[in-house]
């Protein structure tokens, strides 16, 4: 059973486009992160599924209930999704305790027992996000982190089966997002909640997501597990989005054999075991910078030399530009062996 | 399986399929619901008043023009007004801009002070200040008398009846309007752009003259049409200063021809006030492409630190300012409040001669006056309520829903306060006699009308106010109150009146105290029984009771300082909620 289905939504603002014709599908209990530039359309499927937009065709389905079509729409208010907005949103009027409070009060089928017994409910939420005893705080008193923790607490608090995130990390500094992704994680792991998460930052997405939606000028480019996204793109688009990936020039001799242009020398074959059709047109080769692999340059060595263009020292990584022949790549290698400005190094493939 | 559920979903759904469609169509629904009153209260009178001007027994025509342009005392009110609100803008701009640039740059102490006392001629009525200036610098007034005193012989230092009086009265009436632009330009100035402009080897001077000047100068240009448009607009200065006097500007000059009821005297009026009318939306015009033009970006966080310290001239700086803030306004209305305080006008202000007995007379004996106290209040809390709705509804619309139809709405729902309040009374009056041919409401000489006229002038006052918190809160505060189950009612009691109140409560303060002290256009639309505040104490002036106009006078001033007294304190306590 899905939490939710998309079949065939387009949307249409004036003459744009945002959504074409677009499917998707949401497991019960699935992480679903979607993932792509601004004006992919991403934030505007989760305002469809959430109820603030209306479809221009298609059709919206949430827990076996079609709420939204061309002709009609349930209003975001009747369809018990919980969510956590990119500015947290929360009401600064109120205090924490009534902002996590106020779900339980208006949403519909809350279980009785919270409805009995709110203070209780909300004590073990704000104990679940880490903000115990701070129910009489206004958020006005919070730091971005905890506002966000409260916004978390609020959407999770009713139980939904169905809860979105608009980019919920953006608005945090880089130390406060790596903890943040583990307490979402750990959200995600307690209470079994299905997850659309928008994003534009590949990162969280890997880190934290079952299927990885990959979304491009209002289409899918690509769905997939993590993994799939990271190893195996299947368009030019997700390998340079996702990750870093270096477009190595050449021609494809067969389905599984590139040939890479070599400067002055005949071209080098290279033997690939996935499937690289998408690239086929191009007639390049996507490696991430980690696939490739530098060793010290000897006069005579068979292979691809490159001379070192830029280091930039990471702490526990080295971020290379190799300039090979026209071509500059970039490099990602450990500290243990380290090369300087312009020598001349060895780059070896695996793919 | 899945069609099975799917069939009995769709058919449940049957039934909810109507209204959804209905919500749809909603917003076409609102869209008229706004246009056809906003047509009807708001461009329709000033139609009516552009016809009228323009018909003659013999059909349309320039007949009546014709017959304005050619009268001497048309163009001897012309060049009065033009002069009046010409050369006190003049005053106006540089007072105000003197004063922003000394509060927003630099360490002047007292600023809080300062600020309260530079908005004073805003809140407080306009006749009423110039009444009180009667009572400091009239022939009889406190200054000619000390002048006296000390001379030994009869002197008259200043009279502040006639045109130069208008002018300086005027001035000091409209440079907050100059000072308040001014000063929220000059916080919005970057301060990096002037720092930018010294480490490039710039002076002070050259810095101020060079990138601060011309940053600001569209705020003050601004600010200065708008006080020259306030000038055009007024009537309670000319009517107190220049009636007397027999000097008339445009304002005065048609409620002249309208209460003087001669033949034709609507149509000479109205033609007055299509020329007055004119003149008046030119300035607006200019004041919008102005601000329009600003390079400063008004949503820029305003920066209060100190640019600029004044060292050793700090003291002679804060002795000037004081200095003139008392001599402007807290020595006229003290003024005022002596002459109501004296048993006969003209008495020496010594202990014998005290008496309580004006405020008892115009508060309980004189029954004109307490009908007008009971009018006012009426007419400002009912005025107040219905725009604090309709102001809030309508810019909750023109913010979530935008549009070019909103936006020339919102222009029309402005328009009546752009125009002189002359201009709109006489308009009221053409257009409420008989507003469809053949229905006649019969409230021409209500208080009703008046109500009408007052919702038509300061509407948008509210929506202004409302527009200013219905920004800060972001759409998401409400879409998260949606998608956690909030409905309309729910959404808007909980979540939205809350955050929208301080906009609101601004927008009903500005609305109430303004309608409260009304006098130009029920100077127009009144009658016996519908008499207004205003109305009572520019009658008592008329007649010459300066004892009962300046005790009325003193009663709505200290109530009018209570009420912000008041409305300060809630205000703070509210933000402080919110803020922390």
């Amino acid at each position: 059973m899905n939490s939710a289905r998309v079949i065939g939504v387009s949307k249409k603002f004036g003459n744009v486009t945002a959504l074409h014709h677009l499917d998707l599908q949401i497991g019960q209990g699935e992480f679903v992160a979607l993932l792509g530039p601004s004006g992919c359309g991403k934030t505007t499927l989760l305002r469809l599924l959430a109820g603030f937009e209306s479809p221009t065709s298609g059709e919206i389905w949430i827990n076996n209930e079609c709420v939204a079509s061309a002709a009609k729409r349930k209003p975001p208010e009747e369809r018990r999704i919980g969510m956590v907005f990119q500015s947290f949103a929360l009401w600064p009027h109120l205090t924490v305790y009534e902002n996590v409070a106020f779900p339980l009060q208006h949403q519909q089928q809350v279980p009785e027992a919270y409805k009995q017994n709110p203070k209780a409910r909300v004590a073990q939420m704000l104990e679940m996000v880490g903000l115990g005893g701070m129910e009489e705080r206004f958020p006005s008193q919070l730091s971005g982190g905890q506002k966000q923790r409260v916004a978390l607490a609020r959407a999770i608090v009713f139980n939904p089966t169905l809860l979105l995130m608009d980019e919920p990390l953006s608005s945090l500094d880089a130390e406060l997002r790596m903890q943040m992704r583990k307490e979402i994680q750990f959200i995600h792991r307690e209470l079994g909640t299905s997850i659309v998460y928008v994003t534009h930052d590949q990162s969280e997405a890997l880190a934290m997501a079952d299927r990885i939606v990959v979304m491009k000028g209002g289409r899918v480019e690509q769905a997939g597990t993590p993994h799939d996204i990271y190893y195996a793109p299947e368009s030019p688009f997700v390998a340079k989005f996702v990750g870093r990936a270096n477009f190595l020039k050449g021609n494809w001799a067969a389905a599984n054999t590139f040939l890479l242009e070599k400067q002055g020398a005949s071209s080098l074959p290279i033997t690939v075991s996935r499937d690289f059709s998408a690239f086929f047109d191009q007639q390049v080769l996507p490696v991430r910078p980690d696939q490739l692999k530098l060793s010290v340059w000897h006069q005579g060595s068979d292979g691809i030399m490159g001379k070192v263009a830029h280091v930039q020292f990471q702490g526990r990584e080295l971020i290379y530009s190799i300039r090979v022949g026209e071509e500059e790549w970039e490099v990602v290698t450990d500290i243990s062996e380290r090369f300087a400005y312009d020598d001349s190094v060895l780059v070896s493939i695996c793919v | 399986m899945a069609s099975n559920w799917q069939t009995v979903v769709s058919e449940r759904q049957m039934g909810e399929r109507r209204k959804f469609a209905a919500s749809l169509s909603m917003d076409k629904a609102a869209t008229w619901f706004v246009l056809v009153p906003v047509a009807f209260f708001f461009v329709y009178p000033l139609w009516k008043l552009i016809v009228l001007s323009i018909q003659t027994e013999a059909g349309l025509g320039l007949h009546y023009f014709q017959e304005v342009l050619v009268n001497a005392r048309t163009w001897d009110a012309v060049g009065h007004t033009v002069l009046a609100a010409g050369i006190s803008t003049v005053i106006s701009v540089v007072v105000g801009v003197a004063l922003a640039w000394l509060c927003a740059y630099t360490d002047i102490r007292w600023k809080g002070a300062i600020h309260a006392f530079a908005l004073l001629p805003l809140l407080i009525p306009s006749y009423v200040m110039t009444l009180a200036w009667t009572q400091l610098a009239g022939p009889q007034g406190v200054l000619n008398r000390a002048a006296s005193w000390v001379m030994g012989s009869p002197v008259e230092l200043w009279n502040v009846y006639g045109l130069d009086g208008i002018i300086v009265v005027m001035g000091l009436t409209h440079y907050p309007l100059v000072y308040m632009l001014t000063l929220s330009v000059l916080y919005r100035i970057p301060k990096e752009l002037e720092w930018a402009a010294h480490s490039a080897g710039a002076s002070a001077r050259a810095v101020f003259a060079k990138v601060t000047l011309p940053l600001a100068l569209p705020g003050i240009a601004g600010g200065g049409l708008l006080a020259f448009i306030s000038g055009l607009d007024n009537f309670g200065i000319p009517a107190f200063l220049g009636i007397p006097e027999n000097i008339s500007v445009l304002s005065t000059l048609i409620y002249e021809e309208v209460i003087g009821f001669g033949p034709s005297a609507f149509a000479r009026a109205a033609v007055l006030s299509v020329l007055l009318g004119v003149i008046a939306l030119a300035g607006t015009g200019m004041q919008w492409v102005l601000l329009r033009k600003s390079r400063v970006d008004q949503t820029s966080a305003e920066d209060k630190s100190i640019r600029r310290s004044l060292g050793k001239h700090r003291l002679t700086a804060e002795v000037l300012v004081g200095g003139f803030l008392l001599v402007t306004s807290l020595l006229p209305l003290l003024s005022m409040a002596a002459t109501a305080f004296v048993k006969a006008y003209g008495l020496p202000f010594v202990p014998e001669n005290l008496t309580w007995k004006h405020f008892a007379f115009v508060m309980f004996d004189h029954a004109g006056t307490k009908g007008a106290i009971g009018n006012s209040l009426m007419l400002a809390s009912m005025t107040g309520v219905l725009c604090v709705v309709a102001g809030t509804l309508f810019a909750y619309w023109r913010i979530h829903k935008p549009s070019a139809l909103g936006k020339a709405m919102e222009g029309a729902v402005a328009l009546p306060y752009a125009l002189p309040g002359m201009v709109l009374g006489l308009a009221m009056i053409l257009t409420w006699i008989e507003p469809i041919p053949g229905w006649q409401p019969g409230i021409y000489g209500t208080v009703w009308l008046i109500m009408i006229a007052y919702v038509t002038r300061f509407l948008i006052l509210q929506v202004k106010s409302s527009t200013v918190s219905i920004m800060q809160v972001g759409k998401e505060v409400e879409e998260a109150a949606r998608i956690n189950g909030g409905r309309f009612w729910t959404r808007w009691r909980r979540i939205l009146l809350p955050l929208y109140a301080p906009g609101m409560a601004t927008g009903l303060f500005l609305v109430f105290l303004t309608a409260f002290t009304e006098l130009t256009i029920s100077s127009l639309l009144w009658s016996s029984g519908s008499e207004t505040i205003g109305v009572v104490i520019f009658s008592f002036e008329q007649a010459g009771s300066t004892t009962y106009s300046t005790a009325l006078s003193t009663l709505i001033v200290g109530a009018i300082l209570l009420v912000l007294a008041a409305g300060s304190l809630w205000k703070r306590y509210w933000q402080r909620r919110i803020e922390q």
